[in-house]
């Protein structure tokens, strides 16, 4: 595969992602309009729909070793309300990783509503990382509408780095036997910054597989909806789904509303769900301190020694360091530049 | 090295420590004996900083310092380290992660640089010799998905590594079988020199066959009841507590 930086020649001026991995196709999107294509003869085409918005199609049996990227970022060139529409879609047979991040420029109040169709056809692998991370005063409302066919894997993980307000309603119709769904999500979130994650899972066919499991952070006096629906038809029998939804609070003012939900139609089944939420654990705290390891420190490894199942699910390993290394930082609070210096995310 | 007096200390307004009394010096081998809810691992809490227990009187002093107003890690770096009963278990973070961490605050405190890469290796390899460790461990979350006895030699590890002047160890042949308590024990009698001490608090006699102990206290309902040499521990073995406790 080529290893083309098709850089639009303004973004990397002022804005220069620090997560792309060797043999990246990397594209930007700028307020919703895509600014360059990517073609890959005979795996990949990436090109704008019609007003805004882009439509990955992977071609059927196209087995891609690298990830395609898509950044999406905003500016001050268009602060307007914005809502697009982008599809992804993965051929019978094929094999590929996305990775798509959002990012914000300029210190406008942005609001931004994307709307994500995941197609996956007949056998068909995908991967996929979505990183959000906007500024203290930006809003994004993400909506993943997931369509599997017989055999087909996804697995998608979903990482909330940073933002206002942030919400990812995730859609999932398993309509193919033997189709394979996993959600993991993780989000970090403090100031006042509210994060709403809403999933519904429907099995619609007999033996499909989906897992859901959903961590967050919550400092200060920040907010997290988690409101999960996992629902079985009539005749989806061998049905297993399982959805877990696990919260950290490091301050008495945050507050999180978890809502997990079972509609079970089938009587051979096996689903379960759950939702806790919890605070720092002292006799970890003291275990850590009692081996030289300072408060702060102690308090950090055990919010990372959370999240880490989540963050493990990255199948790509530079990847997931990355996202290691971006969490940890996050979560050590240097991410507190980003509320006023929107140049330097991450 | 260590001096109790007059130490008392509850949880949530129910006392445990009522009054406890003794002194430690270099070289020496304490045992700290007694039946459940005596109040041993309350003890060894206090003096590592848990801050779970509220210390209500008395007073703890070590080389020559307040040691009550000290935060556990501040403790550690004086040289305390207490051997849990049961270690806590920390996914994602490995044991060589872990460690190094702990040894580079140390060496912070004590106005040394880090050590490098090869330097801790090297170390890691020596201690983990000690207890007889794998050295798959190393890349392993700390004590996930460790057995009991791995657990224990892991505690036993991080002590060698640490280097403590006073080491605490919580029943530490807890629910280990003879070839891991033997282990341990090695482990303990090979980091012993004139300069450092141990307390060891045990259920039973037969970790003391191993590490052999100057003084043994026997502690009951939060007050050590009576003190004396290792034929203690073997009269304690026979007879139980009991003719301690009603005498």
């Amino acid at each position: 595969m080529s290893l083309q930086y098709k850089y639009n020649p303004e973004i990397p001026e002022v804005f220069r992602c620090r997560v792309p991995l060797p043999g990246t196709d990397q594209a930007y999107l700028l307020n919703g309009r895509l600014r360059e294509n990517i073609k890959v003869e005979g795996k990949l085409e990436l090109k704008p729909q019609a007003e805004s918005g882009f439509s990955v199609s992977v071609y059927p049996g196209a087995a891609l070793a690298d990830t395609l990227q898509i950044i999406s970022v905003r500016d001050s060139n268009d602060v307007d309300d914005l809502r697009f529409s982008n599809t992804l879609s993965f051929g019978k047979g094929s094999e590929s990783s996305i990775l798509l991040c959002t990012h914000t420029l300029s210190m406008d109040e942005f609001r931004t509503e994307s709307d994500i169709d995941i197609n996956l056809s007949e056998g068909s692998r995908a991967n996929i990382v979505v990183m959000q991370n906007e500024h203290n005063g930006s809003s994004h409302k993400m909506n993943f509408n997931i369509k599997q066919s017989k055999d087909s894997y996804l697995r998608m993980n979903i990482i909330s780095l940073h933002g206002a307000k942030l919400g990812n309603v995730v859609s999932a119709a398993l309509e193919g036997e033997g189709a394979v769904c996993e959600l993991n999500g993780l989000y970090l979130v403090d100031g006042k910054q509210e994060i709403a994650t809403s999933v519904n899972m429907t099995h619609l066919v007999p033996h499909c597989h989906s897992s859901q499991l959903f961590k967050g952070i919550l400092d200060d006096e920040s907010k997290a909806v988690f409101s999960g629906l996992i629902k079985v038809a009539k005749d989806a029998q061998k049905t297993e789904a399982y959805q877990a939804n696990h919260n950290l609070l490091l301050s008495r003012k945050a507050k999180v509303y978890a809502q997990p939900q079972l509609e079970i139609y089938a009587d051979d089944v096996k689903c379960s769900h759950g939702a806790t939420s919890g605070r720092l654990d002292e006799l970890a705290l003291f275990y850590m301190r009692s081996r030289g390891i300072g408060m702060q420190e102690a308090k950090l490894l055990q919010q990372l020694a959370f999240v880490y199942d989540v963050l493990e699910k990255i199948n790509n390993e530079t990847l997931r360091i990355r996202l290691q290394e971006l969490v940890e930082s996050r979560l050590r609070g240097e991410f507190g530049q980003c509320t006023n210096c929107s140049m330097n995310c991450c | 090295m260590l001096e109790i007096k007059g130490l008392r200390a509850s949880v949530e307004g129910k006392e445990i420590l009522k009054g406890i009394d003794f002194s430690v010096k270099a070289g020496e081998v304490h045992a700290i004996m007694g039946p459940n809810g005596s109040g041993k691992s309350t003890l060894s809490a206090v003096l590592a900083g848990r801050d779970h227990f509220n210390v209500t009187a008395g007073e703890v002093r070590y080389q020559g310092v307040n040691l009550l107003e000290l935060a556990p890690e501040e403790r550690a770096h004086m040289g305390i380290f207490l051997g849990f009963q049961y270690p806590v278990e920390i996914p994602g973070v490995s044991n060589v992660n872990f460690m190094k961490t702990a040894i580079n605050e140390k060496r912070k405190f004590e106005n040394l640089p880090p050590l490098t890469a090869a330097e801790f290796l090297k170390m890691m390899r020596e201690k983990m010799a000690v207890v007889e460790m794998d050295s798959s461990f190393s890349s392993r979350g700390v004590n996930v998905g460790f057995s009991g006895g791995e657990k224990k030699r892991n505690e036993i590890f991080q002590m060698a590594m640490l280097d403590p002047k006073l080491a605490i160890l919580d029943e530490t042949d807890s629910g280990l079988d003879v070839d891991a308590l033997r282990i341990v024990a090695s482990g303990v009698n090979k980091l012993k020199t004139p300069d450092n001490a141990f307390i060891v608090i045990t259920h039973y006699q037969r970790l003391l066959d191993y590490i052999v102990p100057d003084i043994v206290h026997v502690l009951y309902d939060g007050r050590i009841i009576k003190t004396a040499g290792k034929e203690l521990a073997m009269e304690v073995e026979t007879r139980g507590y009991d003719w301690l406790i009603n005498s």
